[in-house]
């Protein structure tokens, strides 16, 4: 077996030593460059725009702006899914929000174009844009459900009453600020048509829904577009959807005649792909003395842009995690003239932050050990649905005990702000991590040559999280070959189509298509076998035989023997396909995160000096390329603890730190050792080789953990992220 | 970026002529910061004289004890240097605490005195700014401003200087050697920088075609006892929310040698001289600390986003001079 071993990355060479090629990376032939304008203003209209000095530029094939823009095939709907946003620059000259794409420059060379694009001059009918949730909050309303129902409005029993009545009450109002998911490979775009043809070399965490809106915005069948993207360095959510950018580059590449590149500016990626959005939650639960919960009221509201009403931060551990009879749980937009939010990783994170806090706030109010309570609490079945047991979707247990044995998380913990070390202030804290995984179809192909190498191929994504490696594994043991046998190409719709690497699916539902695409082969080749008198094995009751490090062999007889490559030189090449799952499917992955901080007394300085978290993922398919997965989550979760914040100026609606130095992510300095554990106990349920998601759930709970840590190390509740040093006071 | 001219110097001489008689030209150094604001167009020299080649890289021991800094030198290279990290520990702990080690790497001593504030205003051509646009306005003073100044601001800027090196320096009582075609001029370093005023644009008493040649230490018997504390929102790679540079002599228990200097709080490097005086012959004790420091923070004007500077300096400032108690006694 070589599923679950810590298989080093496959790609890991070629991502080395360069030879990997990235989007931006494509080498093309009479090539040009696109850089783009964006408003200065957040709210008002262009009234005039002139581009005469750019079109004269040097180098300056063609000057776009809403005058002569390109016109599209369709209008991206009041629900953008699965485009990003509803709104299409260049199309008229209404600003919704600074940062909007207002003018594209062309040119030969990419410095040709980036000059001339400072010489376009804008004037502004500037009106007062609203940035501000907290100001806003009377304008709040739930938004429609859009195509896929999304949830914000959830009741079960009488949870007001409950509340009511409980002995034990604690609210708390939690605010989450606006973050940006800052991959470190910029969103790029190259454009190359041929004839009708497009081929889009896209940064991309889902080929089919580029293939599929492009097409639609260009009026052009989904046949006629080609997506690549074999690499991807992170997505995080910001390359999940369609966003203008990625359609207005292929317009302008068809009317102009000539491929077009497109690489987003790192401060342009604050502005034209999404955000985390700012949340106001208020969360109250009520208990019995001993910690057993009996109400949860959770009203949360986010922000969303002037042209769509979305809301991607989900709250439903609220209502899911733990057993609570009554439960309530609202959640609203308020209108911002900021651009459209969109998922990042993870939808649950900030819910799960307030969820978390307060469940560490009633562990003070009733004086049960933050993990005691959790386990009083502990949901064997469904909260939502009382007759589905979760069954073997649930470890989280383990979790807890995996997680607090690592840590060594006290039984008795001292008294809030009790706890003193050169200067600073200990304390510890946990919290559960939950998510959603889901699968949806995907379809893997496999062909086996001559020389028993397995070709695999399908239309998924590696965003670095290790697709490569993984279907590798799965396909080597599901064949019974050497890793080293197989070969993975992805990253492109010429392939068979696959599900969109958003939403913690890939593995799951890739990899269990790759699995029983890798058994179906293996049938094959042995119906081949035994039917060929030609064969050791011919004769053989198909089901006797079986295959281990590239042999065919009887199992009650290993002599009889072959390996693929004798079978397939007589035979020829054999391919074998499988589409899984027939239907799309959720489950829920878990986790148990731990930290250890210290605040410095004098100024209120939050370093992390412990981090652990154990998780349930269902099968562990690769324990180095899950472990990394997890480091990172549990660090991201960090970041929104501690330091992750994008500031916008209130009155110009401009985003102040639309870079790494201004946007801080947490620095190698900020992260101590991370201890991470994994249950790795299979849930068939979950997929049919036992795997689920891990990438978001990993960076959920460690953003609790550290802010009820730095609660019990100083005994102050800060309810406002970033818990920066102001905020420690 | 705008286009602009090229000049490679290899000695001061052509360096100082290269930039005399044109305003628009500028030098550049490791470049960390110029290039930045030329990308960005905030900066738009017409010439770049390139003065990386200049002979100037020399840390040198002077007959008088102090240390000779030429200004070509690397941040890096000046703070592992032995003569820094033995007789002014604080200097080499303030750079090591800045930027990231590459720009460490690139950075020069020169460039690091000339880098300019990080308000994010500043670097945001759709914003008002009087330090950038003079006359603009200031979109700082009603919007965020909780990195701002605290100390010395005016109505027309709130910017501060980011520098920790420079914090150092200004507690040193370090001298910035400075040339033109007119001639040799030495600055005090607590004279180089200026405050806003009207004039949020003018940042030092350097003149447009003045390059710095070299910074001297005078010779700082108390510095071998110094310390430099910088409070930030991560770990590393963060600007100064404030710093605090200081040494401290003890005998007995009076306090016979202070030096302090505040970073993060005000357009300059601020020499802390009030506290200094509150200090000096007073007992070493926390209650002289904490007069210091109010003392010192008197004068604070701050804005509803940075307010809390004002504690936190006065905190920072106790704690260090606290762990500096502690670390003569042990010596
Ligand atoms: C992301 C980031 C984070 C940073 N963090 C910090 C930090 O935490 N703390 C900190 O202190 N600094 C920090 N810095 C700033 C860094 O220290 C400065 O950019 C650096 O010191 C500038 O030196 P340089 O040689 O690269 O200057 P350059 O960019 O070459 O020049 C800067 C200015 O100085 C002028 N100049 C250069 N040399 C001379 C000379 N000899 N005579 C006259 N004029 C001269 C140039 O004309 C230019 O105007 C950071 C910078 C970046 C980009
Ligand atoms: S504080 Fe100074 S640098 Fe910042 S915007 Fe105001 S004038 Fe410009």
């Amino acid at each position: 077996m070589i599923i679950g071993k810590p298989l080093d990355r496959v790609d890991g060479p070629a991502k080395v030593t360069g030879a990997a090629k990235y989007a931006a990376d494509q080498h093309i032939p009479g090539l040009t460059h696109a850089v783009l304008v964006t408003s200065a203003i957040a709210r008002g209209k262009i009234i005039r725009i002139d581009t005469g000095q750019a079109a004269r530029s040097p180098g300056v094939l063609s000057v776009i702006t809403h005058h002569n823009g390109p016109r599209f095939a369709y209008q991206p709907p009041k629900h953008p899914w699965i485009y990003g946003q509803t709104h299409v620059p260049l199309q008229n000259d209404v600003i919704y929000h600074s940062g909007q794409i207002v003018a594209v420059v062309i040119a030969d060379t990419l410095e040709r174009a980036r000059y001339a694009a400072t010489l376009i001059q804008i004037d502004y009918a500037v009106e007062t844009p609203e940035i501000s949730v907290e100001a806003n909050l009377d304008k709040a309303f739930i938004p429609e459900r859009g195509p896929f129902n999304l949830r914000y409005e959830y009741r079960r029993g009488d949870a007001h009453g409950a509340l009511a009545t409980a002995p034990v009450r604690v609210s708390g109002r939690y605010r989450t600020s606006m973050q940006h998911h800052n991959p470190m490979e910029p969103t790029a775009t190259t454009a190359v048509w041929d004839g009708d043809h497009l081929t889009l070399y896209e940064t991309t965490q889902a080929l089919a829904f580029t293939r599929q809106k492009t097409a639609e915005m260009l009026g052009v069948d989904q046949k006629q577009v080609r997506v690549v993207s074999p690499y991807l360095g992170g997505g995080f959510g910001a390359k999940g959807y369609v966003w203008p950018h990625t359609f207005i580059t292929a317009a302008i590449a068809r009317s102009l005649g000539r491929p077009v590149k497109l690489v987003l500016t790192r401060a342009q990626s604050y502005t034209m792909h999404g955000h985390r959005a700012e949340t106001v939650q208020e969360l109250s639960v009520g208990a019995t003395r001993d910690g057993t919960i009996t109400a949860f009221v959770h009203s949360a509201v986010s922000q969303t842009s002037m042209l769509n009403e979305v809301s991607w931060e989900e709250m439903d551990a609220t209502t899911q995690l733990y057993a609570c009879p009554n439960a309530e749980l609202t959640r609203r937009v308020v209108r911002l003239n900021l651009g459209t939010p969109t998922p990042m990783r993870a939808p649950l994170s900030v819910g799960g932050y307030a969820l978390e806090s307060i469940m560490d706030e009633l562990s003070h109010a009733t004086g049960v050990n933050p993990l005691e309570l959790r386990l009083r609490n502990y949901s064997t079945h469904n909260p939502e649905n009382p007759s589905q047991p979760w069954g073997t979707g649930k470890f989280l247990r383990d979790c807890y005990e995996l997680g607090a044995k690592l840590f060594d998380w006290p039984h008795r913990l001292p008294r809030p702000r009790s706890t003193r070390r050169d200067g600073g202030w200990i304390g510890v804290g946990m919290a559960t991590a939950f998510h959603p995984t889901y699968v949806s179809a995907a379809t893997v192909s496999i062909r086996m040559d001559a020389d028993g190498k397995a070709l695999v191929r399908s239309a998924t994504q590696d965003i670095g999280t290790g697709t490569y490696t993984i279907v590798t594994q799965t396909v080597a043991d599901a064949l019974g070959v050497p890793a080293k046998s197989v070969r993975f190409e992805l990253g492109d719709t010429n392939f068979a189509p696959s599900a969109p690497s958003i939403g913690s699916r890939t593995a799951a539902s890739v990899g269990t298509a790759a699995h029983h695409a890798g058994s179906a082969l293996k049938d094959k080749v042995i119906a081949i076998a035994v039917a060929d008198h030609r064969s050791p094995l011919y004769g053989i009751p198909a089901a006797q035989v079986t295959a281990a490090d590239g042999q065919l062999f009887h199992r009650l007889d290993p002599r009889r023997r072959e390996t693929y490559a004798d079978v397939l030189r007589r035979h020829g090449p054999v391919d074998s396909e499988a589409v899984w799952p027939a239907a799309p499917g959720i489950s829920r992955s878990y986790g148990a995160v731990f930290a250890e901080v210290t605040v410095d007394d004098a100024t209120g300085e939050v370093r992390v000096t412990r981090l652990v978290g154990a998780f349930d993922i269902g099968r562990v398919l690769n324990a180095k390329t899950a472990r990394s997965q997890a480091i990172g989550g549990m660090i991201w979760g960090l970041g929104t603890a501690l330091t992750e914040h994008t500031i916008v100026d209130e009155h110009l609606g401009r985003i102040l730190t639309a870079n790494l130095s201004g946007y801080l992510v947490p620095v190698e300095a900020d992260v101590p050792d991370v201890d991470i554990a994994f249950v790795d106990k299979a849930d068939p349920a979950a997929s049919d080789i036992g795997a689920k998601g891990v990438g978001e759930l990993a960076s959920n709970g460690a953003t609790a953990a550290i802010a009820n840590a730095v609660c019990h190390a100083t005994g102050r509740r800060v309810r406002d992220l970033p818990i920066t040093p102001d905020k420690l006071l | 970026m705008k286009s602009f001219a090229y000049v490679s110097a290899r000695d001061v001489p052509t360096a100082v002529s290269a930039i005399a008689g044109s305003p628009n030209a500028k030098f550049l150094g490791g470049g960390t910061n110029l290039v930045d604001l030329m990308r960005g167009n905030i900066e738009q020299p017409d010439t770049i004289v390139d003065i990386t080649r200049l002979p100037l890289t020399g840390v040198d021991l002077l007959p008088d004890g102090g240390v000779r800094i030429g200004a070509l030198v690397r941040n890096s290279h000046l703070a592992a240097h032995p003569l820094i990290r033995s007789r002014y520990p604080v200097l080499s702990q303030a750079i090591l605490l800045g930027a990231s080690a590459q720009l460490r790497n690139m950075a020069t001593v020169g460039g690091n005195l000339l880098q300019r504030t990080r308000c994010l205003y500043f670097y945001d051509t759709a914003a008002a700014c009087n330090k950038r646009a003079p006359g603009s306005g200031c979109d700082a003073i009603g919007g965020f401003n909780r990195n701002h100044a605290i100390l010395g601001v005016s109505d027309n800027c709130l910017a501060t200087h980011p520098s920790d090196m420079c914090v150092a320096l200004a507690m040193l009582d370090a001298t910035v050697e400075v040339e033109s075609t007119r001639g040799v001029r030495r600055i005090p370093m607590n004279e180089f920088h200026v405050l806003p005023g009207d004039t949020p644009h003018v940042e030092t008493s350097l003149a447009a075609d003045e390059l710095v040649t070299a910074v001297e230490l005078p010779s700082v018997a108390v510095a071998a006892n110094s310390r430099y504390r910088k409070v930030r929102d991560r770990a590393s790679y963060a600007f100064a929310l404030v710093s605090v540079a200081a040494a401290l002599e003890v005998t007995g228990t009076t306090v016979t040698q202070v030096r302090l200097a505040l970073g993060g709080v005000s357009a300059k490097p601020w020499r802390a001289t009030k506290a200094e005086e509150v200090l000096l012959g007073a007992p070493a004790t926390e209650e002289s600390f904490r007069q210091a420091a109010a003392a010192e923070l008197a004068a604070a004007t701050a804005r509803p986003g940075n307010e809390f500077k004002i504690g936190l300096a006065e905190r920072t400032i106790v704690a260090v001079l606290r762990e500096l108690v502690t670390k003569g006694d042990a010596a």
